[in-house]
């Protein structure tokens, strides 16, 4: 039998209008787009035209858009490139973020943290994607404070009020920064609030090419680069730019907005259909943070009695390519943070994160409840048999 | 045909031996078991993976068309292996990890696991053999008589054996590599591994530094002796010496020395002359049994260390020990090694740790 993938928060296979797209700029019009001759020429105006694509589609204007190699490198240079531009002025600044943040905040923040380059504050998230904003408060009445909360959480789907916390902060004063690598395409992401002063994305979560992400900075906000050895990308991402990787983001990201409402009424659709068949076959199955307000295209699923890298392997040998959480964490047994911040420390299920795509149908949909249901059992045996 | 779990330790042993089970029809599982880091740290817990053969073992599996996992049994691989030879040395015994290691934290947590995922069989890059018969499973020495690692899976409960395939032990270790070659693996020269793989530097003293009390008697100094008690010297913690060792005794004795036996609770190391060292009555406990058990009289070959030559010998008691009388002296026997017993046809009857030796004389 045919494989199912069910892992398109992972990564998803590049459309072909946006393989088309990128063509050109992978043979004949390779130029540097710094340099000044006819290919050069070329190169610039296709990436010039790639962050006006780009920059339409999340509401902001070209020179807010800077393309980065990933979300993860947009994210380190929202948190630590604001936060370092906010200490060459104002002295140490205050990092809050949410409990369930990605990685790429997540780590890099407690990594600033020690080495003493800013106070980091954490703030609780509850399963119903309430954030404890108290704390954040203070933190912005106390001095330059940057705030980092994503929209659409990887793990769970879990949506984060990113327009209320804007709100707050521009009310406050400080910088808002939010991760909207999951959130694109699948529920309306726009620049518009004007809170919103930072925001990553990238481009192979939606159907475009691994390596290409893009960091919105709205005018007037300062960060100081990672990288340093050229001019490109306003001197805040230097190194010669990607030009197919551009034209193929915003050939994507045009694309996502475009179809976001229709498809996230059909991923919704098949999202439900599944946890339904979940619950009604498979006792002891959490949907996660299941009651909130969450992205249409994620399902996470808690499963008691059951080892959860163990429960991942035999769903793929059956052919379901699923993830424990996210695909990032895969191969360590430590639990999940963003599980624990939801659920406490000591909450013993596996997660098996399934997320639904373009290519994702009502028979992928049956398939993976029969060989979750097959699964499960079988995994659950072993715990009473050990 | 069924579907078969094979742990790949990333080796050319176990790669050949994945392959050789996908010649055979089998829809084959590689696994590798991450067992330990070796940084101990956190934040290379990634990287350290490549150097216990994941990476390596993921690509052979790829280029057999196989899927691989990793299984991580850190804890128990801790807890058994790690932890136990820690407290054998503490206790002034010399312990055989990859006994512990290859019977019960790999073996069974394979068994328990490839059910889940739908395994009926498992299978390993070992050189032994096992023999499926409708009266039984026996487990038996591989055809290589350099390579044999019969001596490591004694300990193994009897009722995997059934489930047990070792595609390489009916191999030499030269067509082994052979075969590696002939189909390109990347695996097909690299080196055997010899150290203890938790101790890679070869200096086991540092880990027990590590992991007992720095005051634990068995890294203190304690006295040198002869068997009559003369004092001859002093030592830095008897942890550092192995029945038969010569090496780390401080010199000055008119012949050359070797460990006779090792006094925990007076820290005495007891030292002697080469013919001192040779013993042929031994005490074996913590008893498994792979066939049906010997009882007094029988005849068996009992193999003291690994890659030494098994030695006739005749069991003289049998409850939950067992006394052996070897028809020849043995050079150093050592407390905590495994004693495995063979019949004539290099079958494993079954094992046990030694607890103590002595010899016909002074019984």
């Amino acid at each position: 039998m045919q494989p199912v993938y069910l892992d398109y928060a992972a990564t998803t296979p590049m459309r072909s209008e946006v393989r088309e797209a990128m063509d050109p700029y992978l043979s004949d019009t390779f130029g540097n787009p710094s340099s000044r001759h006819r290919w050069g020429r070329k190169a610039s105006a296709a990436l010039e035209h790639a962050r006006a694509v780009a920059a339409e589609a999340l509401g902001a204007q070209p020179r807010e858009i800077f393309f980065t190699r990933g979300g993860t490198e947009s994210d380190n240079l929202a948190v630590l490139g604001r936060c370092r531009a906010i200490s060459l002025e104002d002295g140490l600044p205050t990092l809050a973020i949410s409990a369930v943040e990605h990685h790429a905040v997540y780590d890099t923040a407690r990594w600033a943290e020690e080495r003493g380059e800013l106070r980091l504050v954490v703030l609780a998230v509850d399963t119903e994607g309430s954030i404890d904003l108290d704390p954040l408060r203070v933190a912005l009445n106390d001095g330059p404070t940057v705030v980092s909360v994503m929209w659409v959480n990887n793990e769970t789907g879990l949506f984060l009020p990113v327009p209320e916390i804007a709100t707050l902060v521009e009310e406050l004063g400080g910088t808002l920064h939010t991760d909207a690598v999951q959130a694109i395409g699948k529920v309306p992401v726009s620049t518009k609030h004007s809170g919103i002063r930072l925001l990553s994305a990238t481009a192979h979560k939606i159907y475009g090419p691994r390596g290409t992400g893009l960091l919105f900075v709205r005018e007037g906000t300062d960060v100081a680069p990672l990288l340093y050895g050229g001019g490109q990308e306003g001197a805040l991402r230097p190194g010669t730019e990607d030009v197919a990787g551009a034209v193929g983001f915003a050939t994507a990201l045009r694309l996502a907005v475009e179809e976001q409402a229709e498809e996230s009424v059909r991923l919704g659709a098949l999202r439900d259909a599944f946890e339904d068949r979940v619950l009604a076959q498979i006792e002891g199955v959490r949907i996660n943070a299941g009651a909130a307000r969450r992205s249409p295209s994620i399902s996470s699923l808690g499963i008691d009695r059951a080892e959860g890298e163990l429960l991942l392997n035999a769903l793929d040998l059956e052919g379901v390519a699923t993830s424990g959480g996210s695909a990032c964490a895969s191969g360590s047994n430590a639990a999940s943070h963003v599980i624990s911040a939801l659920f406490g420390p000591d909450d013993a299920k596996a997660t098996v994160r399934f997320s639904f795509g373009r290519h994702s149908s009502e028979a992928d949909v049956s398939r993976a409840v029969a060989v979750l249901a097959d699964v499960v059992g079988r995994v659950r045996e072993l715990e009473g048999v050990s | 045909m069924s579907r078969v779990l094979v742990a790949m330790s990333g080796g050319v042993d176990s790669s050949v031996a994945a392959a050789l089970l996908v010649d055979a029809g089998h829809e084959v599982v590689g696994v590798t078991m991450k067992t330990f880091c070796y940084s101990g740290t956190p934040a290379h817990s990634k990287t350290c993976c490549g150097l216990d053969g994941i990476m390596d073992a993921k690509r052979v599996a790829d280029a057999l068309g196989i899927p691989h996992y990793v299984f991580d049994v850190e804890e128990d691989f801790t807890r058994d292996v790690i932890d136990d030879f820690v407290s054998e040395y503490a206790q002034g015994r010399t312990p055989n990890p990859c006994v512990n290691c290859n019977s019960n934290t790999k073996f069974k947590d394979l068994l328990t696991r490839g059910r889940a995922l739908g395994c009926d069989q498992i299978a390993s890059g070992h050189y032994v053999r096992v023999e499926h018969a409708p009266e039984g499973s026996s487990l038996l020495r591989g055809l290589d008589p350099d390579k044999d690692q019969s001596y490591f899976l004694w300990a193994m409960p009897r009722s995997l054996l059934p489930k047990l395939l070792f595609p390489v032990g009916e191999l030499t270790k030269s067509a082994v590599r052979a075969h590696a070659r002939d189909l390109a693996l990347i695996t097909a020269d690299k080196p055997e591994s010899q150290e203890i793989c938790f101790v890679p530097s070869g200096n086991y003293r540092d880990l027990l530094e590590k992991r007992l009390s720095p005051v634990h008697p068995a890294l203190q100094p304690g006295p040198i002796v002869r068997r009559n008690g003369e004092v001859v010297g002093e030592h830095s913690g008897y942890a550092s010496f192995t029945v038969g060792q010569r090496k780390g005794l401080r010199g000055g004795f008119p012949e050359p020395m070797f460990v006779l036996q090792i006094r925990p609770h007076t820290r005495e190391v007891v030292v002697g002359n080469r013919d001192e060292l040779f013993e042929d009555v031994v005490d074996i406990g913590g008893l498994n049994w792979l066939a049906e058990p010997p009882t007094v009289g029988d005849r068996v070959n009992a193999q003291l260390r690994y890659r030494a030559a098994a030695v006739p010998a005749v069991v003289t008691r049998i409850d939950e020990s067992l006394t052996l009388e070897l028809a020849e002296p043995q050079l150093a026997v050592s407390p905590g090694q495994s004693a495995v017993l063979f019949d004539d046809r290099e079958r494993v009857l079954g094992g046990g740790r030694i607890v103590s030796a002595s010899t016909r004389a002074l019984v």
